[in-house]
């Protein structure tokens, strides 16, 4: 395991509202492990959530959405405990602080959507008038003013999300957590939802959100939860998990200028493995005829750029091009969850 | 001789110098202590009414901003339902043939120096028979049958609308995951069911105990203003009955929904406590002459009697007879409903949104 909590202090924090919850966690699962029958849901997670905008991934299975069931207070974890602001998930006071939008599409298909997001004002404890106020301010806030009169049967995917966001703003909590939330949006919606976002983490809110998408989570935010067989494989920033990653066997590609015999990047390629031997696998090809490409897959990554870096000053290499092809976080990912197996 | 105590003495002197008027302090002893024991009762009294009015302002306060609100999508959704159109038109064709029925007789009653009237398609009758046919053969005479007739009719049509709401209500939401929705709310699991009991006990005196008062109140205004005095155990009559009616049925819905999400299971399971059984019992004693106590099977037949009790029919106007009685009926419908409350409360202390 690479590291735990989340720092949060680097985050923005200009709040509109403040919070009073400044020296409690807004989020804290300790030591939580929860099992069905036989099968891991989560073990012995800790995380720690203050503000900001933090990205929850992991492959099918990893146990996201058990660890998103107990901090709303959907499911009683096993061993250990979730506090939402001082209080446990499964409380009252706590499910004020969380807005949740799920994952599952399972509305009530007769209503139109600002009859179903008056009605879940109205689970919130408000009044008609107050839901009737709040359920139109959030569809504006969703784009969905203009189409909240149809019945929700007819709404496509998008349509639901946004929907399904706008039921988890109403109460203005100040945690949300979001399952899969630009799951079926078009481009220019999750552009907007990516701004609504980062709004939402402007005003002082702690947003979770869990996605597949790793892309879109790096667009929102540095900060991600990795998840891997029901545990917390790594919560840093991504830079700080690749930089502790940097010891793990990695892949990396080298264009060299193939010079005038046209064949300097087959020398380089003996000349790393004379002084490298930890190199397990290197690949060689000419993609035109100045380039040659070089793919290297060595152990110590670290080690690997000091000596080609000597290599490149002694011996006078060109290169032109030198870059991990696993630098995205869905390597990152992988590796961890190949760490782990 | 011997010496004696100085503490007795004193004793003594103490008990000389009161011992004239020992009598009077005893009885003002006694009056202090009854004067402080009616001071503990009234503010003890006062305590517990002060409890049960906070409890009772509470429960309203929940009812009202938590449990409502669940209740109110119920009602929705059971309305939205096209399905159940048909049954609400049912009911209502129940309620409308009770309703112009009375005026139908007000109206005969008044024909009564006729031979013979014209009655619509039915053509030329005459009014003492059609009187006596209203009042006698279908009872449209403000009395207890009355009414016992119209909430049989009207059940019904009404549990068959339960056996099919118990999923739409509650079945769904636990196997499509619209539960979600409710418990990221801050609402408590059995917010959830009281909101969704209220919607079946509100939909079920829709359709039973409202009219019925409707027609009450009819007849009253039709007859003469001494009907209300007369027959004010009749009101009461419906009342409870509607109660019982909705408590029971409820609590069984709620927790025959709460384990069979699917509609099927349900329907089925609803149908063997309410159809199955009677036709069992109804073999059993009438076929086959066994004791009238094999009735308390069927959870219906045992409504029934404690509505016949409770609207004060005769024992001998409660048919299919022999009936067992009534104290066993409200026995079985009590432990039958202790025991779906008990289904119910481990179900709400172990529900998770889990799929």
């Amino acid at each position: 395991m690479i590291a735990v909590p989340i720092p949060r202090s680097d985050e923005p924090t200009t709040t509109t509202k403040p919070l009073t919850l400044s020296t409690t966690p807004l989020l804290l699962c300790e030591q939580v492990s929860k099992w069905y029958g036989p099968v891991r849901g989560v073990l012995q997670v800790t995380l720690e959530l203050r503000s900001g905008l933090t990205g929850l991934v992991g492959a099918n299975g990893a146990g996201k959405t058990t660890l998103i069931r107990l901090i709303t207070g959907q499911a009683l974890p096993d061993v250990g405990r979730v506090l939402v602001g001082g209080h446990d998930a499964r409380s009252t006071s706590a499910r004020r602080l969380v807005g949740y939008c799920p994952d599952v599409d399972a509305f009530y298909e007769e209503m139109s959507g600002r009859q179903f997001i008056e009605a879940m004002a109205r689970l919130c404890g408000y009044s008609g008038a107050e839901s009737r106020r709040r359920a139109g301010a959030m569809l504006e806030k969703v784009g969905m003013t203009g189409r909240a009169e149809r019945k929700l049967r007819g709404y496509s995917k998008g349509m639901r999300q946004r929907i399904k966001l706008a039921q988890a703003l109403l109460h203005d909590p100040p945690l949300l957590v979001l399952d899969e939330p630009m799951s079926g949006i078009d481009p220019v919606g999750r552009a907007e939802f990516v701004t609504l976002f980062k709004e939402l983490a402007a005003m002082g809110k702690c947003l979770l959100i869990s996605s597949h998408e790793l892309d879109e989570l790096e667009k929102l935010t540095d900060h991600v939860v990795i998840m891997s067989h029901g545990r917390v494989a790594a919560a840093d920033t991504v830079p700080r998990i690749r930089e502790r990653l940097i010891e793990v066997p990695t892949t990396i590609r080298i264009d060299v200028t193939r010079g005038t015999n046209g064949d300097d990047h087959r020398r380089f390629a003996a000349m790393l493995m004379s002084r490298l031997l930890d190199l397990t696998a290197l690949e060689a090809s000419e993609p035109s005829e100045e380039i040659g490409r070089l793919l290297v897959r060595t152990r110590t990554p670290r080690h690997f750029l000091e000596e080609v870096n000597r290599l490149v000053l002694e011996e006078w290499f060109e290169i032109v091009h030198l870059k991990p092809v696993d630098e995205s976080t869905q390597a990152v990912l992988g590796m961890l969850l190949a760490r782990r197996r | 001789m011997a010496e004696l105590n100085p503490v007795l003495l004193r004793y003594r002197g103490w008990r000389g110098s009161l011992s004239d008027n020992g009598a009077t302090v005893t009885v003002l002893f006694g009056l202090g202590q009854f004067a402080l024991l009616g001071l503990a009762a009234i503010l003890t009294g006062y305590i517990q009414l002060a409890t049960l009015t906070l409890f009772m302002l509470n429960f309203s306060l929940v009812v009202r901003s938590r449990a409502w609100p669940v209740a109110r999508i119920a009602i929705e959704q059971l309305f939205c339902r096209r399905l159940f159109w048909g049954l609400y038109g049912l009911s209502l064709t129940v309620f409308l043939m009770y309703f112009f029925g009375q005026y139908l007789m007000s109206w005969a009653q008044n024909q009564l120096g006729e031979s013979e009237v014209r009655v619509g398609a039915v053509g030329k009758v005459n009014p003492k028979w059609l009187l006596d046919f209203l009042r006698n053969a279908l009872k449209f005479n403000g009395s207890a049958e009355m009414f016992r007739n119209f909430f049989w009719y009207e059940t019904n049509s009404v549990m068959i609308t339960l056996a099919l709401s118990g999923s739409v209500l509650i079945g769904n939401d636990l196997r499509h995951g619209s539960l979600s929705f409710y418990l990221s709310k801050p609402l408590e699991r059995w917010h959830y069911l009281l909101g969704k009991g209220l919607a079946v006990t509100g939909f079920l005196n829709l359709f039973t105990t409202l009219p019925a008062i409707v027609l009450f109140v009819q007849f009253g205004l039709l007859e003469s203003w001494d009907y209300f005095a007369d027959h004010s155990q009749l009101l009461f009559g419906i009342v409870a009955y509607g109660l019982v009616l909705s408590i029971h049925l409820t609590v069984i819905l709620l927790a025959l929904a709460s384990w069979l999400r699917n509609t099927v299971p349900l329907v089925m399971a609803w149908m063997t406590l309410f159809a199955f059984a009677q036709g069992v019992s109804s073999a059993l004693v009438d076929g086959l002459h066994y004791s009238p106590r094999w009735r308390l099977v069927d959870m219906w037949n045992c409504t029934f009697l404690i509505g016949n009790h409770l609207l004060s029919v005769p024992s001998e106007a409660i048919r299919p007879a022999p009936q067992p009685p009534v104290g066993e009926a409200a026995l079985v419908l009590g432990l039958v409903g202790f025991l779906c409350l008990t289904l119910l409360i481990l179900r709400v202390r172990a529900v998770e949104v889990v799929s």
